[in-house]
């Protein structure tokens, strides 16, 4: 058993793995900037950065020196001069170059000042008959197109966090411009940002709530547990029995009855059960609360619905799973013997169906933490499928991302669970 | 034994479906909707073509919430626009949804799918590790955020379904394929020096292909179920009358004695669904009764 154990408890490595690696991909490759994308377009490049910095959006991807920056933004001086036209001096060159008349001491035109003690590298291609002063250093003279990388290292005062360039020729040329940030490591990137924190449990902080993440997570977890737990068991309890009556009379009419209407039940969208409960049951006949999260009379309504919702599929499920065992030797023997039918479908028949049963059980346990968004949000009820639902409306990356890394970690350790059970039930596991 | 080897031939499929009672009215309520969304699909086109505002989003005020008769046979709702017209371009798009997530979906999971049942090894558990990873990401959730991340609209839904739901499609074809790689037809064909590829995807798929029908009419209606939610939402079709949206807005005027909206369209989406799922089921029967309904919407 130990043996299985281990192997298994290795087997769940890099499932892990390939869910942390697949939120990385979705939120920091394909989502291109998670800051533009929670903040809108109205957002200033300071505030850009200041949220990529909290979040370390502005490192290398994997690997590497050089991070983002948006302090300076790409110019095409094929095109225009861009926020360059600043310099009063500087004209455009129809060949596509920045030219100014030199000498003159400018300021590159930075979005906002750069960040106190943090190191750039500026990368310019220029052409220059005398050497230029850029910041603390020097571009030296140069007579055709060069490129040149220069480090740049923030200070402290306002002064010190702008880049200052003193020309003392007569002729100064600017081709291409970029600004980076510079990382202290190659090893500070996005990835080993992302798993340092989740290591510490850091989940981020909400943009929305200004609140950490894993508060916003405590806070929800019991109102969803309240409403998700009675729907999960009283959905298991309810299938189970219809289950064992349609095993018991299998195509003859309350089979043939139930699994029409469990086709049926499956068909409606969860939506119309939702919108038609809320309006006939608490609107029109006023049985239950409308909206709100004060006393359990207001889960009454969405538990009935959630269960409701479930019961075709389950039922369809544990029916298959019982039909399978009433055809078994075992289950002819009870009968030869002459024991009775409820003695053998619940003393013979059900323990033994048990196996998938449970597995059912233990793989929607994580379904638990997720909540269910629709119920939740319709309903009101303060949990974390009402606060996922709203995350993703207000693109509140951190909140979704932390949503789907536990949900899917918890669905890693429920299957876990559930093999271990069934080695634990049935010793030929085990072995194989 | 199998019942694979005496597989019927396509055209022995639509013959037992159209023999059933029950599944011949399920086709005969899916060609309806399709015809309607063609339909819907050419009306569209038109008011595209001609660049004038479609009937269907056409305002009048004087006419709003009328109940359903002689002039609007469905009624109109809260802008006046016709909810006959509306639903019909629902259908469109629910059926857009529903065609091009399979079309993302099944080509990924019957490639990987049969990479992984065929060659096994390295090849297999890369695979297999995968679509386990997919399989743990909780499916609403993830489907979700990458439409979060994609942006709002439809290609947000078609990615965000289509991305994730090959994984069924994926494990039920490996599973086959990996019981006909032994088979003495694949065998004698691996004797007769044929590649790898040619066995795998002209003679080993072809027999494996009544898993891509079954795949694709359980798919179809959990795609339709999940469009509305996400429209619902307001993270799926923007600015076009799709079946979630005219239930967001028809919710709200429910509460005041506005029934028709409400009532059209769940019958619209509940009979759809209600078809797609009872053909899945008699497809399953008459293909291949060892497979599992392992998917729910």
């Amino acid at each position: 058993m130990t043996r299985f154990l281990l192997r298994r408890f290795l087997h769940m490595i890099p499932t892990v793995g390939g869910v942390l690696l697949i939120t990385f991909i979705l939120f920091n490759l394909v989502g291109g900037s998670p800051a533009l994308m929670t903040l809108g377009d109205k957002a200033t490049p300071l505030q850009l950065e200041e949220f990529d910095e909290v979040r370390g959006f502005n490192r290398p991807l994997l690997f590497g020196w050089r991070g983002p920056t948006r302090a300076l933004p790409f110019t095409d001086f094929t095109q225009s001069l861009g926020p360059w036209s600043a310099w009063p001096e500087a004209t455009l060159d129809s060949r596509g170059f920045l030219s100014l008349p030199g000498p003159a001491t400018v300021e590159l035109p930075l979005a906002f000042l750069l960040f106190p003690n943090a190191t750039y590298e500026l990368k310019v291609r220029y052409r220059s008959d005398q050497p230029v002063k850029v910041h603390h250093a020097m571009l030296p003279a140069a007579s055709d197109w060069q490129v040149q990388t220069l480090r740049i290292e923030a200070g402290d005062t306002a002064d010190e966090r702008r880049i200052r360039m003193k020309v003392e020729g007569t002729r100064f040329e600017l081709a291409e411009v970029d600004l980076f940030r510079r990382m202290d490591s190659p090893w500070h990137s996005q990835f080993t940002y992302y798993l340092r924190h989740l290591a510490r449990l850091d989940f981020g902080v909400s943009h929305s709530a200004n609140e950490p993440v894993i508060d916003l997570l405590k806070s929800g977890i019991v109102p969803t547990l309240l409403l998700a737990t009675p729907i999960l068991f009283g959905e298991l309890l309810i299938s189970v029995v219809f289950a064992l009556i349609c095993a018991r009379y299998r195509n003859r009419w309350p089979d043939r009855l139930l699994l029409v209407l469990s086709v049926a039940l499956m068909s409606v969208n969860y939506l119309v059960w939702i919108v038609a409960g809320q309006y006939l049951l608490a609107f029109k006949l006023g049985w239950f609360p409308v909206w709100g999260f004060e006393s359990w009379h207001y889960l009454l309504l969405p538990v009935l619905i959630g269960t409701l919702h479930g019961l075709g599929s389950n039922i369809r499920f544990y029916r298959t799973v019982m039909l399978d065992e009433m055809y078994k030797d075992y289950v002819r023997t009870a009968f030869a013997k002459g024991a009775g039918e409820a003695r053998v479908l619940f003393r013979h028949v059900l323990p033994n169906a048990m196996i998938p049963v449970i597995t059912n059980v233990v793989l929607s346990l994580p379904f638990l933490y997720t909540g269910s968004l629709l119920l939740e949000s319709f309903f009101g009820i303060p949990g974390l499928g009402y606060l996922s639902v709203n995350a993703i409306h207000s693109s509140d990356v951190d909140v979704v991302r932390a949503v789907v890394l536990i949900g899917s970690v918890l669905y890693v350790v429920a299957n876990l669970i559930a093999d271990l059970l069934y080695a634990w039930v049935d010793p030929r596991v085990r072995l194989s | 034994m199998s019942a694979n080897e005496t597989l019927p031939a396509r055209k022995g499929v639509w013959s037992i479906l159209w023999r059933g009672r029950l599944s011949r009215v399920c086709l005969l309520v899916v060609g309806f909707y399709t015809v309607v969304a063609l339909a819907g699909e050419f009306h569209c086109a038109w008011h595209k073509i001609q660049d004038t505002l479609p009937t269907y989003q056409r305002q009048q005020l004087d006419q709003r919430f009328q109940p359903p008769g002689p002039g609007h046979w469905l009624g109109t709702d809260a802008l006046g626009r016709d909810v006959g017209l509306r639903l019909v371009q629902g259908t469109r798009i629910a059926f857009r949804v529903g065609i091009i997530t399979s079309l993302i979906a099944i080509p990924i999971g019957v490639l990987l799918g049969c990479l992984a049942g065929y060659f096994r090894g390295r090849v297999d558990d890369v695979i297999v590790w995968l679509y386990t990873t997919f399989a743990s990401i909780p499916g609403l959730l993830f489907i979700l955020a990458i439409a979060m991340v994609v942006g709002k609209g439809l290609l947000g839904i078609y990615l965000g379904i289509g991305l994730t739901t090959w994984v069924g499609v994926c494990r039920l074809i490996r599973a086959e394929v990996m019981k006909h790689r032994d088979r003495p037809y694949v065998q004698s064909a691996r004797v007769l020096g044929l590649g790898h590829f040619r066995i795998l995807f002209r003679h080993i798929l072809p027999n494996v292909s009544h898993v891509i029908i079954v795949a694709f009419t359980l798919r179809f209606p959990a795609s339709i179920g999940t469009e509305v939610f996400m429209s619902f939402l307001g993270i799926g079709v923007q600015g076009e009358p799709s079946w979630g949206i005219m239930i967001n807005n028809a919710r709200l005027r429910l509460w005041e004695g506005v029934w028709w909206e409400m009532t059209f369209v769940t019958l619209a989406v509940f009979f759809i669904v209600l078809a797609f799922n009872l053909l899945g089921d008699a497809l399953r029967d008459a293909l291949d009764p060892r497979l599992q309904a392992t998917e729910e919407g």
